[in-house]
């Protein structure tokens, strides 16, 4: 029977990328042919250049989606690492190494301390994370004062740096996709996700250290948060205690778009990757054709809902 | 135990607020830092009512007004107080009316909103309250029609603008395509800049071939101007109505290796863009003095209170700060 139900998964494997690549293919055909220098490297070059902060940012989303959790700081917590990235290197004077370390750890320690005030207290994540949201943008504004930090050449040179043609950037934002995905797939902690997502009783009878797990997830995403800091800062060459508002929800909105179940237990990073790109081809298409915001916002939320029943129908044909 | 847990919290968190505020003000959730210089009798209270204390600006501007008190601390008191951020509009009416209950002489306010707060204004000055505008002007016609008159002291944002676009044409050709970089839709200083932009850039016969809203933010504007430069590869410069945005626009044209051949200017001379007016990359931008802005008002709030002027809309200077 299990047997059965793994080969079926297995062939559907290819399908389940392809609608949403089908998507992506149509959404770069309809802004080709409705504005005019759309279909150009320089286009394609932009959104690579645009979207690393928010895949990173979606992957580790991915993660805690899985778990059943939901992390609303990681807009805010980019923020603060970037804040301490700024301010390390402007106010401090300390060389590149160090306050991309600081940030990492600044994003770390703060989803460190969402997993542990959640497990401890057994807590709601919504809760938890939304009061970090508050918290570390407070942070921010008081580390930074309220400023924001222009750090110039020396972290710019982190996003000019190239890997086999691709920006430093995008390179790394493919490998955080691929090993999570790895991760999630390959691993016995990736099995464990799935499992305290799918049933959170069952999985603890079936001996997963279900605080551990948790505790581990949150962190993750935070680290990632500091690591979407640091590919921010280097893309606009300043911190910004503004920088993410909103990036929680983006982000929610692209794990959704690849199929991740809100409701936990299933869910791919790779799916998220794709769902990211949606949105970015989306956004950049409507911004070269001239549309306004409300049109841009009418149609992205538009978009947003049509890719989940899509995947609805989908699943339903699958069963 | 989880409620006893919250509990606890909103019971501390209550104290807490208690501790700030004083015994007149009735119990509110205190996001906005609230200081209450130490009372005197026969000192006119001045009330200042900003907008986000989380934005450089309005910070420079509080941190303006509160050195301007130290200095002058023998002439009256002040109360600063802001909102969490620049939309939260019934907040800010709720802090009007706080400010009411103080029984404060004056009020100097930069709204939320140019609408919404007319009528809390009015019910203040009503009160005796002497009440002045800073920073975002009230909408003239829902003022017209309550029959209100509130002093404006503030800059000419239009002006501003205007003069920073016409140092940059100096270095185009006509014909030229440019592109705008817009601020908030609903913000009137937006309006006014943008305004201001074309006004100079349709005299020196431009051609704008995009102007799109960034809503005041850096990421935002990088990802809009990346646009322009694809669809508009021509693109000569970019005017954008902050600095904040103007930092964007400059990462987007590094990314695309077209730093120097389109120009930037900005809006507000913000700590950030100094080293870029330097290098040239950002050619121009406006200096509102925001640390003074709300020091203007003040000051003139004083001057009606002690009968030496007569209420009435007054300008302050924008100057324009190029490459030094």
């Amino acid at each position: 029977m299990t047997h059965r139900i793994n080969r079926r998964t297995r062939l559907s494997f290819l399908g389940d990328y392809l609608g949403l690549l089908g998507v992506l293919a149509l959404l770069v055909v309809l802004c080709s042919l409705t504005t005019q220098h759309f279909f150009s490297l320089i286009t394609f070059r932009t959104i690579a250049n645009q979207i690393p902060d928010a895949v990173i940012i979606a992957s580790g989303m991915t993660l805690v989606l899985i778990i059943a959790g939901i992390d609303l700081s990681v807009g805010s917590l980019l923020a603060l690492s970037a804040a301490v990235l700024g301010v390390a290197m402007v106010n401090w004077q300390q060389p590149l190494v160090v306050a991309l370390l600081l940030a990492l750890a600044t994003g770390l320690g703060a989803g460190l301390l969402n997993g542990l005030v959640i497990v401890r207290w057994r807590l709601p994540s919504f809760i938890v994370t939304l009061g970090m949201l508050e918290a570390a943008r407070g942070a921010a504004y008081l580390a930074t004062d309220s400023k924001t930090q222009y750090i110039g050449s020396q972290i710019e040179a982190v996003a000019e740096a190239n890997i086999l043609g691709l920006g430093l950037p995008f390179a790394v934002a493919l490998v955080t996709v691929l090993a999570l995905q790895v991760l999630l797939t390959q691993t016995l902690f990736g099995r464990h996700l799935f499992a305290l997502g799918g049933n959170e009783e069952s999985a603890r009878l079936s001996g997963v250290r279900v605080e551990r797990v948790r505790v581990a997830v949150f962190t993750l995403a935070g680290g990632l948060s500091g690591l979407a800091a640091i590919i921010h800062c280097a893309r606009l060459g300043a911190a910004d205690p503004n920088a993410g508002i909103g990036y929680e929800l983006n982000a929610i909105a692209a794990v959704v778009i690849g199929g991740t179940s809100l409701m936990g237990g299933r869910g791919s990073v790779v799916r998220t990757l794709l769902g990211v790109l949606i949105i970015a081809v989306l956004e950049s298409g409507l911004a070269q054709a001239g549309a306004g915001e409300p049109t841009k916002r009418l149609v992205t939320g538009g978009v947003i809902v049509a890719a989940v029943i899509m995947d609805y129908y989908r699943n339903r044909e699958r069963l | 135990m989880l409620s006893r847990f919250i509990t606890l919290a909103v019971a501390s968190l209550m104290l807490v607020i208690c501790a700030c505020e004083r015994a007149t003000a009735p119990p509110t959730e205190g996001e906005g830092a609230v200081s209450v210089a130490p009372e005197v009798a026969g000192k006119p209270r001045i009330a200042l009512i900003m907008k986000s204390l989380a934005n450089e600006f309005f910070l420079t501007m509080e941190n303006g007004a509160r050195a301007h008190q130290q200095a002058h601390a023998d002439q009256y008191e002040l109360i600063a107080q802001g909102i969490k951020d620049e939309t939260d509009v019934s907040r800010q009416i709720q802090l009007v009316e706080q400010m009411m209950a103080q029984g404060v002489n004056a009020l100097v306010i930069a709204p939320a909103d140019s609408k919404a707060l007319v009528s809390v204004l009015k019910r203040a000055q009503d009160a005796g309250i002497v009440v002045i505008n800073i920073d975002n002007k009230l909408d003239e016609g829902v003022l017209a029609e309550r029959g209100l008159k509130i002093p404006f002291v503030g800059p000419d944002n239009r002006k501003g603008a205007r003069q920073v676009a016409e140092y940059l044409v100096q270095q185009l050709k006509p014909g030229d395509p440019v592109a705008i970089v817009e601020g908030a839709p609903n913000a009137y200083n937006a309006m006014q800049r943008k305004l201001g932009f074309e006004e100079a850039l349709t005299a020196a016969g431009m051609k704008i071939v995009s102007s799109q809203t960034a809503n005041w933010e850096m990421a935002q504007a990088n990802q809009v101007v990346s646009g322009m430069i694809t669809e508009h590869p021509e693109l000569k410069a970019v005017l954008c109505a902050n600095d904040s945005m103007a930092l964007g626009a400059v990462a987007a044209l590094r990314a695309a290796g077209k730093l120097g051949e389109v120009k930037v200017v900005g809006f507000d001379n913000i700590s950030a863009v100094q080293d870029l007016l330097k290098q040239g990359e950002i050619i121009a931008t406006a200096d509102q003095h925001a640390d003074q802005l709300a020091v203007f008002g003040i000051k003139f709030a004083l001057d009606i209170l002690a009968g030496k002027q007569a209420p009435a809309d007054k300008e302050t200077p924008v100057d324009l700060v190029r490459k030094p």
